[in-house]
């Protein structure tokens, strides 16, 4: 699993990359598509905690979505911009969303809106954090501020675990519940589309992006 | 531990270390769409020789030089009914079936069971630190660990029988009942689970727990061994999510019959082991404090020269306490003595087991999220026994799943 992480890893990381030579024009267009998750990962189970009983009834986290993104990005893509702010909520015992993807220099809040304690924490090369334990209606923030996959986890609740894939670059997508994506106002070029789920990058296809308008594209994860 | 088990401890390490190529499941193993889950976790425990005894379950066995594989399975037959179960092999090759139960929940959506076989302990608020990854240290609490001298197969015939066996309780023997040497008693045992019937259930902030057994708190059976039940309880409550206040009760039967009927007629209810613990846990942000008294009273029959009227007593109180450095990266602390109650014997008012403490304060490193690293340095003294004092360093991987 390690190893299919660092794959992935690597692979965020060539986003670093400007694709020159590859870019033909400043007109605008995208890559629009579905990522056809074919077998969905099985939710990770509580392990059989024998002397722990009465336990609650927790969420299943949503495995149906992916992440798509260029694996090479337009040098335009790597200007200054503001950092933003997104939430990963800690509700029943899951992360929600189970995939949060962001740009580097966002911040990551992780509300805790159960009733018992959570401690959020990341071993990940990308992000290694731990939050400590706080209690419900409380929040606490980590800047992603390296590009990479960051596999989020409660010390507490070891079933629970979600991923953060942060970019160096704008044009990712977490597909929604059927799969879709959209990678809007990409220049005209050559790109190579990257399908990602649970842990690793399982797809690529090359993709040309006309000069105005959707380059339409799918994405099959066997 | 074996010269075997030093061999597989090392292969674990190293296991442990090239494990970023994740050769070892990260998460429980999930059969037949969910409905059977398997776990497992790894201990190796590498400690000096123990001249005190100060950590030995036995007069064989340490809980700190131990290769120890468990692994615990979940069968959930549907809703209501599951059956869990949990083997291990100690010392890298006592083979034991720990746990074996089965669990109904008569109403699904209420966080209320029922558990029936050989169940996990009621009593206590650290009942799990036999578990490595439970354990914010390597040593287990003296009250969950620490042999005194009294045996449910033997009794001292006079107070002075019980005092020439202060401090030696890995290895105790007394003038009744069997006469081979063996271990004592700890004042709550974990490791062996006992075999009985539980309810547990959480009503608002009150999680409680209750039980009826064949065992004691101090000698857990799989067969009874005398005609008692040992009824234990535990209820703790969180006012806020920071703080857990817990009590424990317990009362059982400890001596064996073959050594009730040796002394017949002046047992009574004189045989029976009462446990009274309460319980404290603080944690916020990097901080976890726990502390837990104990107080244990094993009555004994009056019979021949043995004249002590009140119950042995012993008391433990501990104190632990972890801060998180770094993620990852954390230190530990914890005091733990034991106290016992004073006797009268013909050399005075003694008590009747040598005090005992420890310190033992630690780092932990975690490599990835269930392989972990320990090292600690333990300090143990007594007032009794051959070894008084001992210190030493001890190591300790972990990997679970």
């Amino acid at each position: 699993m390690v190893l299919k992480s660092l794959g992935a890893l690597l692979g965020v990381l060539l986003v670093w990359l400007p694709a020159a030579g590859t870019v033909e024009a400043r007109q605008s267009g995208g890559v629009r598509g579905r990522l056809d998750i074919r077998r969905l990962a099985k939710t990770v189970e509580r392990r059989p905690d024998l002397a722990t009983s009465a336990a609650a009834p927790r969420d299943v986290p949503d495995l149906r979505r992916g992440v798509v993104y260029l694996e090479t990005a337009p040098r335009s893509a790597f200007d200054e911009r503001e950092p933003g702010r997104a939430a990963m909520d800690q509700r029943n015992e899951t992360f929600v969303p189970h995939v949060l993807a962001v740009m580097v220099g966002t911040v990551v809040d992780f509300p805790n809106s159960d009733r018992i304690y959570h401690n959020v924490f990341s071993l990940s090369r990308a992000k290694r954090f731990d939050l400590g334990r706080y209690a419900a209606g409380r929040s606490k923030g980590v800047v992603m501020d390296r590009p990479g996959v960051v596999r989020v986890l409660c010390e507490i609740h070891s079933h629970m675990n979600a991923f953060i894939l942060v970019f160096n670059h704008p044009f990712f997508d977490v597909t929604d519940a059927e799969g879709r994506f959209e990678l809007p106002a990409l220049p005209a070029g050559t790109y190579t589309v990257v399908g990602w789920y649970e842990g690793e990058a399982r797809v690529t296809r090359p993709v040309v992006v006309p000069p105005s308008g959707w380059a339409d594209i799918d994405l099959v994860v066997p | 531990m074996t010269r075997l088990g030093l061999w597989l401890a090392a292969l674990l390490v190293g296991t442990a270390v090239s494990a970023t190529a994740q050769v070892l499941p990260e998460q429980p193993i999930s059969l037949a769409g969910g409905h059977v889950v398997f776990g497992g976790e790894v201990t190796a425990t590498i400690a000096p020789p123990d001249p005190g005894f100060f950590n030995y379950t036995s007069y064989e066995y340490s809980a700190i030089r131990n290769l120890r594989f468990s692994v615990s399975g979940e069968v959930r037959v549907n809703d209501r009914v599951q059956l869990l179960g949990e083997v291990r092999l100690d010392q890298g090759r006592v083979f034991e079936a720990y746990g074996l139960f089965v669990r109904v929940r008569p109403f699904p959506s209420r966080r209320f069971d029922l558990q029936a076989g050989r169940i996990p302990p009621t009593f206590g608020a650290l009942s799990r630190t036999s578990y490595g990854s439970s354990n914010i240290l390597i040593g287990q609490p003296l009250a969950y660990q620490y042999l005194t001298s009294i045996r449910a197969d033997a009794l001292p015939a006079t107070a002075d029988d019980l005092l020439r066996m202060r401090g030696r309780g890995w290895l105790s023997n007394f003038q009744v009942g069997n006469l081979a040497p063996g271990p004592g008693l700890p004042l709550v045992n974990t490791s062996r689970w006992d075999t009985g019937i539980q309810a547990h259930g959480v009503t608002g902030i009150v999680d409680w727990t209750g039980s009826i057994t064949a065992g004691s708190l101090s000698d857990p059976r799989f067969h009874d061994n005398n005609r008692g039940r040992q009824v234990a309880g535990r209820a703790v409550v969180r006012p806020i999510a920071a703080v857990a206040i817990g009590v424990s009760a317990s009362r059982g039967e400890w001596l064996d019959r073959t050594l009730q009927d040796q002394v017949a007629g002046a047992t009574g209810d004189r045989t029976r082991q009462t446990a009274f613990g309460g319980d404290l846990e603080y944690s916020s942000g990097p901080f976890l404090v726990r502390g837990e008294v104990i107080r244990s009273m094993w009555q004994l029959p009056v019979f021949g020269n043995l004249h002590l009227e009140d119950p042995l007593v012993a008391i433990s109180s501990l104190i632990e306490g972890r801060y998180k450095i770094a993620p990852g990266v954390y230190a530990a602390l914890r005091g733990d003595r034991l106290d016992f109650s004073k006797i009268h014997a013909p050399r005075g008012i003694v008590e009747w087991e040598a005090q005992t403490w420890r310190i033992e304060t630690g780092l932990g490193y975690s490599l990835t999220r269930n392989i972990m690293f320990k090292g600690s340095y333990q300090r143990n003294g007594r007032d009794g026994g051959r070894v008084r004092k001992d210190s030493m360093l001890v190591g300790q991987v972990v990997y679970w799943f």
